[in-house]
């Protein structure tokens, strides 16, 4: 499936299902997204950690509104599957799209200006770069005994000075490549939008909205 | 007004990195927090006391970056950022992350992008708070709850918006002013 109708439909869905309260609906959305990651051989130990901690903040929640508020037995079971649904679809979604695939989509498919897809794909690429230098600046302040913590406007400091400093060589180095802002561009790799990604994005929100509003429960 | 131009545009996707990799360390705190705070049914507790911590990437973008949109995409890319590292909310992450960034945008856009002080980012945590509170009472069923708890609940996620979001990013800009980085004008 194309990785933009994809992530349009994921976000359609959840978006919907915060506001309508049709538990059966929120059931069969769970299982198909649960069966669409069995089939995309999402691993064993993956579903289960998706399964265990939602498990965890899907009952403290319905604890806690039934101990503080007042509700029905239908609601807290509308509550229940819903987080459910959110995590299931999010990981049918990230456990089957790739970064790299979604950038070109929605530069391609999307029109979203290049400027915006390539910077995000190169500041994306820093990744393990960026994990590394956070451990480096809480290394370095302990050296001089300093801790650093979530609260310490230090840490934020050194970590947006180095931030400003990477955007500025990036721009650099990618504008020295002959990346021009607003310019055409040919594609390597093209992303297929076909027809078949138009029908499964009409008619899986077709189904949502007939389970939605035909008076289940 | 300033435009998007590439630098900008890679510095609000580092700068969303840098702080989705921060929190991510804050993940075993929350589930710890929520597992102490769930017999007693105040789970949403531990919610409202680290949420300034996720919607700080806000007003730290809108603040440093200046251009319309950075506060709501610096917020967005950072959902985007936490669900490819293996979050598992993902969705609805996105959906947060975008509301949260409108919630700190408003109170920036409510000032034309023209004031950078105390004044605007106070604001910007109150319009975050609101924005996100307003959804949560539809998303996770607050609306049910009775209204001593709601206000409880409201109270304590103003202060740790305003904390996170608003005193802490000052403390920030005042450092970044300071190493000239960022203009000294615009009180």
């Amino acid at each position: 499936m194309n990785p933009t109708i994809k992530l349009s439909l994921v976000i359609l869905i959840a978006f919907e299902i915060s506001f309508t309260q049709v538990w059966m609906v929120n059931l069969a959305l769970l299982i198909v997204s649960l069966l669409l990651m069995i089939y995309a051989h999402v691993s064993f130990k993956r579903l289960l950690w998706l399964t265990a901690v939602p498990l965890f903040f899907a009952s403290a929640l319905v604890w806690s509104l039934k101990l503080q508020g007042s509700t029905t037995p239908h609601f807290l079971g509308v509550i229940f599957t819903r987080i459910f649904v959110y995590v299931y679809l999010g990981g049918w979604f990230s456990q089957t799209t790739q970064p790299l695939a979604l950038a070109r989509s929605l530069e391609q498919n999307a029109k979203l200006p290049a400027k915006f897809a390539y910077g995000f794909l190169a500041a994306f690429n820093l990744m393990p770069k960026i994990q590394a230098e956070v451990a480096t600046i809480k290394a370095a302040a302990l050296m001089r005994g300093q801790v650093l913590h979530i609260w310490s406007p230090q840490l934020y400091f050194k970590v947006i000075l180095a931030a400003m400093n990477w955007s500025d060589q990036l721009a650099a180095a990618m504008t020295s490549h002959g990346f021009v802002e607003g310019a055409p561009r040919t594609y390597a790799t093209t992303i297929p939008l076909r027809h078949r990604d138009w029908w499964l994005l009409g008619l899986s929100l077709l189904l949502v909205q007939l389970g939605l509003f035909c008076g289940l429960p | 007004m300033k435009n998007w131009h590439l630098r900008d545009i890679i510095l609000v996707t580092i700068l969303a990195i840098f702080m989705g990799v921060i929190f991510w360390a804050l993940n075993p705190v929350y589930t710890l927090l929520a597992a102490a705070l769930a017999p007693l049914g105040l789970q949403p507790l531990a919610n409202e006391i680290l949420l300034g911590v996720w919607v700080m990437a806000g007003p730290l973008a809108g603040f440093i970056i200046r251009i319309p949109g950075a506060a709501t995409l610096g917020e967005f890319l950072g959902a985007v950022v936490e669900m490819f590292l293996g979050g598992i909310w993902g969705a609805s992450t996105l959906i947060s992350g975008a509301i949260q960034g409108l919630g700190a945008e408003i109170g920036f856009a409510a000032t034309g992008y023209k004031r950078f002080g105390w004044g605007t980012l106070a604001l910007s945590t109150l319009t975050t708070t609101i924005v996100t509170f307003a959804w949560d009472l539809l998303r996770s069923g607050y609306a049910t709850y009775h209204l001593n708890f709601l206000l409880l609940l409201f109270v304590v996620r103003l202060l740790s918006v305003f904390f996170f979001g608003g005193v802490l990013t000052k403390l920030i800009a005042n450092l970044l002013i300071r190493a000239h980085v960022l203009p000294t004008t615009n009180r």
